[in-house]
């Protein structure tokens, strides 16, 4: 017995030994993500209670204030939209070149070809961008060719969608390459069964491919819906601090509430939305845990 | 495991050693050496310690008000000279000084052949004391540029050189003259043989002083880049900028020599240096200009800087600056010209003798910020800093052609630096977004420090931001006034914005943009509503009557039309498209049937002389949908962050200080309001003995001569009751002006239709309201 619980009390301690040690391994990186996010955000929900600039408490009212900004508001339903519409469509049609590519010999060349708009600055895109879609620019200038009237198209509704290709564009490529690396995890000898066993592309894609990616699904929704905020560089250098309505984003209201020294309504808002994206992730991570 | 601790301790050790050079690279270098590369003379300091030793400057008291100083010299037996016009009497003279400029005596007077009947141009002093005198003088009704020699002793002898005119299809190359005859540009007396002049057309010439006789011709006319620039003469060496280098030029064989590229990009740099002066027969040099004094050795790699011309007189924007005298390597003369508060020119002699203990910066820093550059802020800066010697003020102008920021980034800019406490201490807000930072709280309360200085303002414009507990965050010091000038077939006295918009061809060959912009400042403001929104019905109306008004656009009408003026002391600026008076030439050639803008300065004989042009012409308030509409410019506020705020107010103070308000370079009328008389009565204009004009030609050669006069009286009450009577602030808010005229240009060129271009308007205004 004493022998027993000797072994117990070493056991316990070589555990707390290893645990200790485990802790002084990530010491280094906590300590960087509590200098520079954690400490920072305390200080921003801090703010979202305090007035902009002299300090003073105001206990809710910048949240208030901030929920019923028809400029927030504005904001968070085009943010909402984009994302909606661009992270299932990007990820389809990335699933969809993802699986053609890799069947295909020269896919290695073309996934290159896809990653090239990921290598062009934002500010080469939005100059080429504004050559393009200008109201006198070369679109319009190709349409009056072909005798169809121009339009202002970054000034009205077509923004969102020129947006909208523009993110696709840019995007695609990084999703192909995720969607390709969890293809490649997948074993030959699966499909190799499966075909003996008679089953054919579309059940081999529906009983085994896709049963196999939903471990990269969630890594590439994720990583889709964080790179759906970059958006906003291009948007900003194409139309600057005020662009069309439809193309009005969360970033675009945190610039100007920037320059307008209004750090209480940013922070509360910020709070809100860090809130907000937290809990969607929290939930998805969940939805997956559980179907894993 | 065999080499795991080697393995270990090498880690270690890499890692003490990154860390040691990495606290090393933190630290200032502590070798007490001045990394500015500044001075000569300058004592080394040990680490930690304040550095010393800086330039003082004083003015001397010479016991005459000079009207003109044209040269400043130390001679070969070490005695002072200076030549220069009693601006009493107008007597040209020479004073000598033995005692390194501490008491002075007039010697002569110039020879009556050289100023009776004549105007003494320009004038030079040899080492040995001799004077080169370029003097115009009529003859046979002919003005002729004639060259005098006057020796030691005040003896004058008419040199025989005549200054050739231009030969062939070649023209001027700086400016043309209304005689078309050629004149003196510039005038040296380097040694006591030569005398160095340079002509409108490029040429310098090489005179023997005892013969007259051209030794060398340097050509610098039409292909050379040099031509126009300014030249120096130091020794034996003739230096000529040429927009990139300083080309130099052995006097003694008339060729050209290896170029100075450091010196000629400093003075580029630093504005063309005024004045060159050696101590060593022309081995290195001093150089001055605004930007201070600089030393430089022939073949050298940098110029040193001597005298940083922000921290003293040298760099006031309305002072010239004629001569520099140097007297030994710690002590130096600058004979300099400015306009005082009666406007008339005085010239001076300002001494910069080395202190070697005093400390080499000033101990404080007051920090102004503005978007735009304001000259009247940089002259105010230069006279506030005589009086308060001991403070340094940096003035920061945001917006600049190098740096390519545009509005927004510099905001943002200036949000960081104002949280980090790392801001400015007085804002000149014009172009800032002002009721956002005074609901900020961004800027101080500045309503106490006005009471206090207690002077006799407008006060409809300086309460403009004055809140409902009566605090002033922002005030204008000084505002603009939209007006019109036509004849009585476009324009009428009184006109509403209604009757003026039924008129036809009031604004044939304008540019529909700055159209638009003008009639923003007395249409804008009657857009908001109390909830801060935009009237979407006032909008239309306003683009609607504006198209009708306009009629159809010619895409032939000139996009550009900004003026520059010449600013006293020689500065430049440029009065932008919203300026009143770019439209005075446009009115007098018929191009224009109306002139409207932004009114800041009253010239008389201008006005006069354009209303007499046209049929029963006539000036009055701009019409527009607001009436009696201002616009306030160099709005100042004080930073609630500021560090040094009792030396910010100090510096407000100051700004509406008579003598501040009195300085007029073209930034809108002053708001105290013995000031604005004065700047509108023509006081200056009032010797009927001297009679100052100018002329506009406009594109098709034709001139318009004026001659400048005191403003009648009923005019000063007309204009000071106009003032009086301006209640409505301009809307002052750039990103809505910005999409206004955006939309609006569109409008009266016929691509949208005032109903799209509100919507347009309204759709990108509204989002910015409600941030």
């Amino acid at each position: 017995m004493r022998k027993k619980f000797s072994g117990k009390r070493k056991s316990r301690k070589n555990n707390k030994h290893k645990n200790m040690r485990g802790f002084l391994w990530i010491l280094p990186s906590f300590l960087g993500v509590m200098v520079f996010y954690l400490l920072p955000y305390a200080d921003v929900v801090r703010r979202s209670f305090l007035g902009a600039v002299d300090n003073r408490f105001v206990g809710i009212d910048n949240y208030k204030t901030v929920l019923g900004n028809t400029a927030f508001q504005l904001a968070v339903k085009n943010t909402l939209l984009f994302t909606l519409l661009c992270i299932p469509v990007l990820i389809i049609v990335a699933l969809f070149c993802a699986v053609t590519l890799y069947k295909s010999k020269y896919g290695g060349i073309i996934k290159s070809a896809f990653l090239m708009p990921m290598a062009l600055p934002a500010v080469s895109v939005a100059l080429v961008w504004r050559l393009l879609f200008h109201s006198q620019g070369l679109l319009n200038h190709w349409l009056s060719n072909l005798n169809i009237a121009g339009n202002d198209w970054m000034n009205n509704g077509s923004a969102f969608w020129i947006l909208f290709v523009s993110y696709i564009w840019k995007n695609l490529g990084y999703d192909i390459v995720l969607w390709m690396a969890g293809l490649a995890g997948i074993s030959s000898n699966i499909y190799e069964a499966a075909r003996v066993d008679g089953a054919g592309e579309r059940q081999c894609f529906f009983y085994i491919t896709l049963p196999n990616l939903k471990s990269s699904l969630y890594t590439i929704t994720v990583l889709s819906f964080l790179n759906s905020f970059k958006v906003f560089r291009e948007a900003y250098l194409v139309a600057g601090d005020y662009p069309h309505e439809s193309i009005y984003m969360m970033q675009h209201l945190f610039n100007n509430w920037f320059r307008q020294f209004s750090f209480d309504k940013m922070a509360a808002a910020a709070v809100l939305e860090s809130v907000v994206l937290l809990t969607l992730i929290m939930l998805l991570q969940r939805a997956w845990d559980n179907k894993a | 495991m065999k080499y795991g601790k080697w393995k270990r301790a090498l880690g270690t050790l890499l890692a003490a050693i990154l860390i040691c050079v990495s606290f090393a690279g933190c630290s200032k270098g502590g070798d007490g050496k001045d990394s500015s590369g500044d001075n000569q003379g300058k004592e080394t300091q040990p680490a930690g310690e304040q550095a010393v030793g800086r330039f003082l400057e004083e003015e001397l008291d010479t016991g005459i008000v000079f009207g003109k100083i044209y040269d400043v010299r130390k001679l070969e037996d070490g005695s002072l000279r200076i030549v220069g016009a009693d601006r009493d009497n107008g007597n040209a003279g020479v004073w000598e000084s033995s005692d390194a400029g501490k008491t002075w005596k007039n010697i002569y007077n110039l020879p009556a052949e050289v100023q009776s009947s004549s105007y003494l141009h320009l004038a030079a002093l040899s080492p040995s004391g001799q004077i080169v005198c370029a003097v115009d003088k009529y003859i046979s009704g002919e003005p002729h540029s004639v060259l005098y020699l006057v020796d030691k002793e005040g003896k004058a002898n008419e040199m025989s050189f005549e200054l050739p005119e231009m030969e062939g299809e070649g023209g001027p190359t700086v400016s043309k003259p209304m005689e078309e005859r050629n004149i003196v540009l510039d005038l040296q007396f380097p040694g006591d043989n030569w005398v160095m002049l340079e002509d409108i057309y490029g040429k310098v010439y090489q005179i023997n002083s005892s013969d007259s006789s051209v030794k060398y011709t340097y050509d610098f006319t039409v292909g050379e880049m040099a031509a126009g620039f300014p030249m120096y003469a130091v020794g034996d060496t003739l230096l000529k900028q040429d927009g990139t280098q300083v080309l130099c030029y052995d006097m003694q064989t008339g060729e050209q020599e290896s170029s100075e590229e450091v010196l000629g990009q400093n003075d580029l740099q630093n504005g063309f240096f005024s004045a060159i002066d050696t101590l060593d027969g022309g081995e290195s040099i001093y150089c001055l200009s605004k930007g201070g004094v600089y030393y430089y050795k022939f073949g050298g790699s940098v110029m040193e800087q001597l005298i940083d011309g922000s921290m003293n007189s040298l760099g006031v924007p309305s002072s010239a600056l004629t001569a520099l005298a140097m007297i030994d390597e710690r002590n130096l003369l600058v004979a300099a010209e400015s306009k005082d508060s009666s406007s008339e020119t005085r010239a001076c002699i300002l001494k910069y003798t080395y202190s070697a203990d005093t400390p080499a910066k000033l101990e404080k820093e007051l920090k102004v910020f503005s978007l735009y550059d304001n000259s009247e802020i940089r002259q105010s800066i230069s006279l506030f800093k005589k009086e308060h010697t001991d403070v340094q003020v940096n003035y920061q102008v945001a917006l600049s052609e190098d740096n390519g920021m545009n509005v927004s980034d510099v905001l943002k800019a200036l949000t960081t630096e104002i949280m980090a406490g790392n801001g400015p201490d007085l804002l000149i807000l014009d172009g800032m977004p002002v009721e956002t930072y005074i609901e900020k709280g961004v800027l101080k309360d500045l309503s106490a420090l006005l009471k206090e200085s207690g002077g006799n303002y407008f006060e409809n414009i300086l309460n403009t931001y004055q809140d409902a507990q009566g605090q002033m965050c922002a005030v204008p010091a000084r505002f603009w006034i939209p007006m019109i000038q036509a004849g009585s077939k476009y324009f009428e006295p009184g006109e509403d914005f209604n009757a003026f918009m039924e008129r036809k061809d009031t604004m044939v060959n304008m540019d529909p943009k700055m159209v638009v912009e003008k009639f923003w400042y007395t249409c804008g403001a009657a857009w908001q509503k109390e909830d801060k929104t935009l009237d979407e019905s006032k909008i239309t109306e306003f683009l609607t009557k504006l198209k009708n008004a306009y009629g159809e656009y010619d895409p032939n009408v000139e996009s550009d039309n900004s003026m520059t003026m010449t600013l006293e002391g020689g500065g430049m600026t440029e009065l932008t498209n919203k300026s009143f008076f770019v439209g005075n030439i446009k009115l007098l050639s018929g191009d224009w049937n109306t002139n409207f803008g932004l009114y800041g300065e009253l010239y008389y004989g201008i006005q006069e002389m354009v209303n007499e042009a046209l049929e029963n012409g006539n000036i009055d308030l701009m019409p527009g949908q607001a009436d009696h509409v201002f616009v306030p410019a160099m709005v100042l506020g004080i930073s609630s962050r500021s560090a040094q705020p009792e030396l910010a107010e100090a510096f407000v103070k100051y700004l509406f200080s008579q003598e501040a308000q009195q300085i007029l370079q073209y930034g809108g009328f002053p708001v105290e309001k013995e000031s604005f008389r004065s700047a509108i009565d023509g006081h200056q204009y009032g010797d009927p003995d001297r009679d100052m004009g100018g002329g506009f030609s406009d594109s098709n050669g034709r001139e318009y001569l004026y001659s400048h006069k005191p403003t009648p009286e009923e005019e000063i009450t007309r204009m000071t009751e106009l003032a009086e009577s301006l209640e409505t602030r301009a809307l002052q808010d750039d990103v809505i002006k910005e999409v206004v005229m955006e939309q609006g240009e569109k409008v009266l060129k016929g691509e949208l239709s005032p109903e799209e271009a509100t919507g347009a308007i309204i759709q990108k205004v509204n989002i910015y309201l409600v941030e």
